[in-house]
């Protein structure tokens, strides 16, 4: 409506130019300290230190490469992969709903807080055992290890995101004539999405040590019963073949999580603020 | 008083103090009531509530005293008839330029129709056509008020509340928008209060000036501009009958400095 603004304001440049080589560059360089380390963990079996020790990566390899070519490793990966994501379904979904709530209502917070923060100080470790007892030595308790492990994480990232929404904006959505369910859908939920993607994100491990944790105390299959048995066979390539095996796994879950990430906070993109990476 | 649209009658308001302290009284028996049509500036020294004046038209804050009535009707849940425009932009950062424009067409329930055609017509009286699929990070500060604008007017709000919205905006950018603003609002024939602590501004847009005191405050005068519109914003020094409207605030305003002056106030916004 006015020339003098058209011209002076314009939009933030949002265009940022990909570059594919220096992208190449980069990712060499990320991976030339694990092609070194692999290197000189080569060189040292035998050398420095005994192989029965530490294994070798050639070895290794040999080892998973048969695992998979036998097969005997997915009745393991089945029943691991079956806890992983029933235990992290829960864990998040519960601690989306326990932070959104908790969030919401002072009131609940007040009453429940204390006894959250007491439950969080807990070593979840030490429940192992008892949710062997509780839950049994299926499934079962690793899915409650696991997903009381991932619920704290979330938990309090909600809780953090959701009572950290500005009040301002709060009132202006009312204003405007949001009702509850809307205030949630329009305001509270994209507020508080960095926050549950960030603990999504962190969860990911914690849900790895639960399962594997519970799987070491007692088990009748999994990749933690797998490494457990090849450490106690003095075996160190099948310990290294399991942990690799986990590895990819959580690498292959940061990777959703963090594509889900770009996908649903495309809108913090070009400034990048908000909650930090942990 | 019958064809007030907002009447603030007898407002007081109380805000605790931090630790055991008597509660701070901020406002102390204010009345005035803004009348159909018509731009109410509020003006006061910082930390008097002029702000809270305006969280009470919404519905969103209860005087301690005194009542606030809407077209008659007793305000004492959110008023869904206002627009509030705020002190900083205040777009939802995770929705872009269009969906924020829409979002109160689509909480009152309006067909996706019409909602697509008002959008386009809101943003285009605000000059952002072409910007619609930008999100608020991607838009510079003024662009970002403009939209925070178009989002009030969309839904045709029968009295507009505006908290210092030019407050944040540099010098230049600033009188734009307050050209634009004075043609949206006449082109509308809206009933605006507005609250702002910049005399030229107050003096240049509005038809009537509030001028209240020092905490607690109450009120000291209200001033109408006979001033004849359109008002050249940008050198207001040219519209005929401007000195004399600027020195009948400033002369009443004046008091409240030079108090300011020798027994210094608590610093204490609300």
């Amino acid at each position: 409506m006015n020339d003098l603004v058209a011209t002076a304001e314009k939009p933030a440049d949002v265009t940022v130019s990909a570059k594919p080589r220096g992208d190449w560059a980069h990712r060499l360089l990320v991976l030339l300290p694990g092609i070194a380390l692999l290197a000189f963990w080569q060189w040292s079996s035998g050398r420095l230190i005994k192989e029965i020790y530490i294994s070798k990566p050639t070895a290794i390899a040999q080892r998973l490469f048969e695992l998979f070519a036998s097969g005997e490793i997915y009745p393991h990966l089945w029943t691991t992969g079956q806890e992983l994501v029933m235990g992290y379904g829960i864990g998040v979904a519960a601690g989306i709903l326990g932070g959104y709530a908790l969030g919401r209502s002072p009131r609940l917070a007040r009453i429940f807080e204390p006894y959250v923060m007491a439950f969080y100080g807990v070593p979840k470790i030490a429940l192992a055992p008892l949710f062997i007892i509780w839950f049994g030595i299926g499934v079962g308790s690793k899915v409650a290890l696991a997903s009381i492990m991932v619920f704290f994480l979330v938990f309090y990232n909600v809780y953090a995101g959701v009572r950290g929404v500005d009040r301002e904006v709060v009132n202006l959505a009312l204003v405007m004539g949001a009702n509850q369910r809307q205030l949630t859908y329009h305001v509270y939920l994209p507020a508080a999405a960095p926050y549950v993607i960030l603990g999504m994100r962190m969860a990911v491990p914690y849900a790895v040590i639960g399962v594997i944790v519970g799987e070491f105390t007692s088990s009748i299959q999994g990749l933690g019963l797998f490494i457990h048995e090849a450490s106690s066979t003095y075996d160190p390539a099948g310990v290294f073949a399991g942990i690799v095996i986990l590895l990819a796994f959580v690498v292959g879950a940061n990777a959703v999580t963090g594509r889900l990430e770009r996908r649903l906070l495309r809108w913090r993109k070009p400034s990048g603020q908000g909650p930090s990476d942990i | 008083m019958s064809d007030a649209v907002l009447a603030f009658e007898g407002i007081g308001q109380d805000f605790p103090a931090p630790g055991s302290q008597a509660p701070i009284r901020v406002l102390d028996g204010l009345s005035f009531e803004v009348a159909s049509g018509k731009f109410v500036a509020v003006i006061g020294p910082s930390g008097c509530g002029k702000s809270t004046l305006l969280q009470m038209a919404a519905g969103l804050l209860k005087p301690t005293r005194g009542t606030v009535r809407h077209r008659g009707r007793l305000i004492d849940a959110v008023n869904r008839e206002v627009g509030f425009v705020p002190q900083q932009a205040q777009l939802f950062p995770w929705k872009t330029l269009s969906e924020n424009v829409e979002l109160p067409l689509l909480l009152r329930g309006i067909a996706v129709a019409e909602r697509r055609q008002r959008v386009a017509e809101a943003l285009a009286s605000v000059g952002l056509s072409g910007f619609e699929d930008y999100y608020p990070s991607q838009l510079s500060g003024g662009m970002q008020k403009r939209g925070s604008i178009a989002r009030t007017l969309i839904y045709r709000p029968d009295v507009i509340l505006m908290d210092e919205p030019f407050g944040a905006l540099d010098a230049q950018t600033r009188m734009v928008m307050q050209h634009d603003l004075q043609t949206l609002a006449q082109d509308a024939g809206a009933t605006i209060l507005f609250v702002t602590h910049d005399i030229t501004e107050a003096v240049v847009l509005a038809d009537s000036v509030v001028i209240m005191g020092q905490r607690p405050s109450h009120l000291l005068a209200t001033i109408p501009i006979d001033l004849a519109r359109p008002r050249d914003v940008f050198e207001p020094f040219r519209n005929p009958g401007y000195e004399a409207a600027y020195d009948a605030v400033w002369s009443v305003f004046r008091s409240q400095i030079n108090i300011r002056h020798r027994a210094p106030a608590m610093e204490a916004t609300p």
